[in-house]
């Protein structure tokens, strides 16, 4: 069967009010515009929704909410990724117990685990669940850890709910190492790419992304990811080219800028919490300069 | 000069003899058995052809020596990677009075200089000489030393003769930011994958690349680098997949693995010189059989 975890994904930001405090009303907004404007599947909190800002009960409660106004419509998973892994393995039997269609867990934090502690630390993970499993690969953020290989077809071998992997190295070496091995065993293993890197990955097997832009462009999303599916690779370069653009935009600081650039575009989500900065008037302006002369104001939806 | 565009670039190992002189007997056989398999150029000597470990005067007698057995047939590009600025300068200068067709250089060895210092020393190879000049960007090589797309652009300012890169980053971050810029700011524009990894540089925008391991399996890199001019990506997959597992097999020990496959396949070119070691008979043995492991391999030539 093929896997449901594909296409442009979005994972939400999450807004917060001025006190920032969370801000539910406009997170339920924000959750029914990605529905309506093309998501294939919800995934929160990741890191550019402040996850690792958030506290563990705030983190449920969204969770709640996420999985309550999506309704069924697409997928949602929840992203488990926590300092502590005993947080982890709490939110991950939260995400099964309010009826999440899966999780996406990182390698843990911090300690630079050796390839022995990251399999220990995935086994248990899925062996506590029967939600499907994504893992997520971001060896440049934490400090040279990954999934390597071999580790991964250990994984597929021994666990039936570890369906995917988020490749965020961004390198060809590293996604080719995962994807050989993964989709060698198992075929519709979702090979998913982050910040819509899909021209570089799609070819190589790659079958989705997650988004960094989406509450920003989501038609370009969409329309990048269908030149790349279907191989017209001279629209799906200048597609990538622009939605890359904004990724150089936003990645200073993320996700700041992108929560300026929806003020911009009509979608207010508040203030990011520290230590992030939060997008000054002026850099909401730079930003509203740069979308303007990709003609993002022109092409995508403005408010609600 | 209408662009020059250097499409599949073979990079011959240097062989040496039992004594660690250059073999130029079997570098004349080497020679010919990249023109007669699949060779578009020859860039040498390259890092795969130990170019660090031969002292300038060889360096250059090396160069003279392969640009008269290619007499013509192909172009060749020099490569003039060198610690000080005046010394690269001046082997680029010799380069393109030995009649190479292009020049290539890496940033500055062991200083790991910022950018402003990087500039400096790519114009100053690039005005020694009026044949095109390629940028090499292999930040893993060279202790995290990179070439940035905003690099790139001031070089296009600076040089007339600034070519393309060849990339070893293997960064799609870096590959999609140069080649949304640079191609307009300068026709024919060049990106080389650096390696036998062309699928997502050539949904990118690749248009060629280098390849160390077309001295093992010529027939396998052909295929893929045909399919990715073609873009026809999707079939290149498999061509891909086999290639990234050859690479994985040489990489740890590098050019001793390189020779050692070099040798298992009847194309005997000496071990490399000091500091590098040769590979013990275990670690032989391991190249030799992950090599036998690769079905694709069986379809290439053995032998001279």
């Amino acid at each position: 069967m093929p896997t449901k975890f594909r296409g442009v994904m979005q994972s939400p930001v999450t807004p917060l009010k001025d006190d920032f405090s969370l801000d539910l009303p406009t997170f339920e907004r924000l959750l029914d515009f990605h529905v309506r404007t093309g998501a294939t599947a919800i995934s929160w909190p990741h890191h550019k929704g402040e996850s690792l800002n958030l506290t563990i009960p705030e983190r449920k409660r969204f969770a709640e909410a996420a999985v309550r106004v999506v309704n069924g419509r697409i997928p949602v998973t929840i992203h488990v990724s926590a300092l502590a892994v005993e947080d982890t393995m709490e939110l991950a039997r939260h995400a099964q117990a309010i009826g999440a269609d899966g999780i996406l867990a990182i390698t843990p934090y911090f300690w630079t685990p050796s390839l022995e502690a990251i399999h220990a630390y995935f086994v248990r993970l899925c062996r506590s669940i029967e939600l499907p499993v994504l893992s997520y690969n971001s060896p440049s953020y934490l400090a040279g850890v990954e999934i390597t290989g071999d580790l991964m077809s250990r994984l597929i071998e021994q666990l039936p709910n570890f369906v995917g992997v988020k490749e965020a190295s961004f390198n060809s070496e590293k996604f080719l190492e995962i994807s050989r091995a993964a989709l060698a065993m198992r075929p519709d293993f979702a090979m998913l790419t982050g910040v819509e890197y899909l021209l570089p990955s799609v070819p190589l097997g790659g079958i989705g992304s997650y988004s960094a832009a989406g509450s920003i462009c989501p038609n370009l999303c969409s329309q990048l990811f269908d030149a790349c599916i279907g191989g017209d690779w001279p629209r799906a370069r200048e597609l990538q080219s622009k939605i890359s653009w904004l990724w150089l935009l936003f990645r200073d600081q993320y996700p700041s800028s992108l929560k300026g650039g929806m003020v911009m575009m009509g979608r207010p989500v508040g203030p990011t919490r520290a230590p992030l900065p939060t997008a000054t008037k002026e850099r909401q302006a730079y930003v509203h300069g740069e979308l303007a002369r990709l003609g993002i104001l022109d092409t995508e939806p403005h408010g609600w | 000069m209408p662009p020059f565009n250097p499409g599949l670039v073979h990079t011959p190992v240097t062989p040496f003899t039992r004594e660690r002189a250059v073999d130029y007997d079997r570098y004349g056989k080497l020679i010919e058995f990249h023109i007669g398999n699949g060779a578009d150029a020859l860039a040498l000597p390259m890092h795969a052809g130990e170019s660090v470990s031969l002292p300038d005067g060889e360096r250059r007698a090396l160069l003279e020596f392969a640009i008269k057995c290619v007499n013509g047939r192909k172009p060749v590009i020099a490569h003039v990677s060198e610690t000080g600025t005046g010394i690269a300068a001046a082997l680029a200068r010799h380069a393109e009075d030995a009649g190479a067709t292009a020049v290539v250089a890496t940033t500055p060895y062991y200083w790991t200089p910022p950018s402003a210092m990087v500039l400096e020393h790519f114009i100053q190879i690039g005005t020694a000489v009026t044949i095109p000049l390629f940028v090499y960007n292999a930040p893993e090589e060279m202790a995290g030393t990179k070439v940035t797309a905003e690099l790139c652009r001031k070089l296009i300012e600076r040089l007339p003769n600034f070519a393309g890169v060849v990339d070893l980053s293997l960064d799609w971050q870096f590959m999609i930011e140069l080649m949304t810029d640079a191609p307009r700011l300068r026709e024919g524009f060049q990106l080389l994958a650096g390696t036998e990894l062309l699928v997502s540089p050539a949904a990118i925008g690749a248009t060629g690349l280098f390849a160390p391991l077309a001295g093992i399996a010529p027939k396998l890199v052909r295929a893929l680098y045909e399919l990715c001019r073609d873009q026809k990506l999707f079939e290149a997959r498999k061509v891909q997949e086999q290639l990234a597992a050859l690479r994985q097999a040489v990489k740890p020990a590098g050019v001793a693995s390189l020779k050692a496959a070099l040798r298992a396949i009847g194309r005997d070119c000496g071990e490399p010189r000091p500091p590098l070691l040769p590979l013990d008979a275990v670690a032989y043995q391991k190249v030799v059989s992950e090599l036998d492991a690769i079905e694709a391999l069986r379809a290439e030539p053995r032998g001279w």
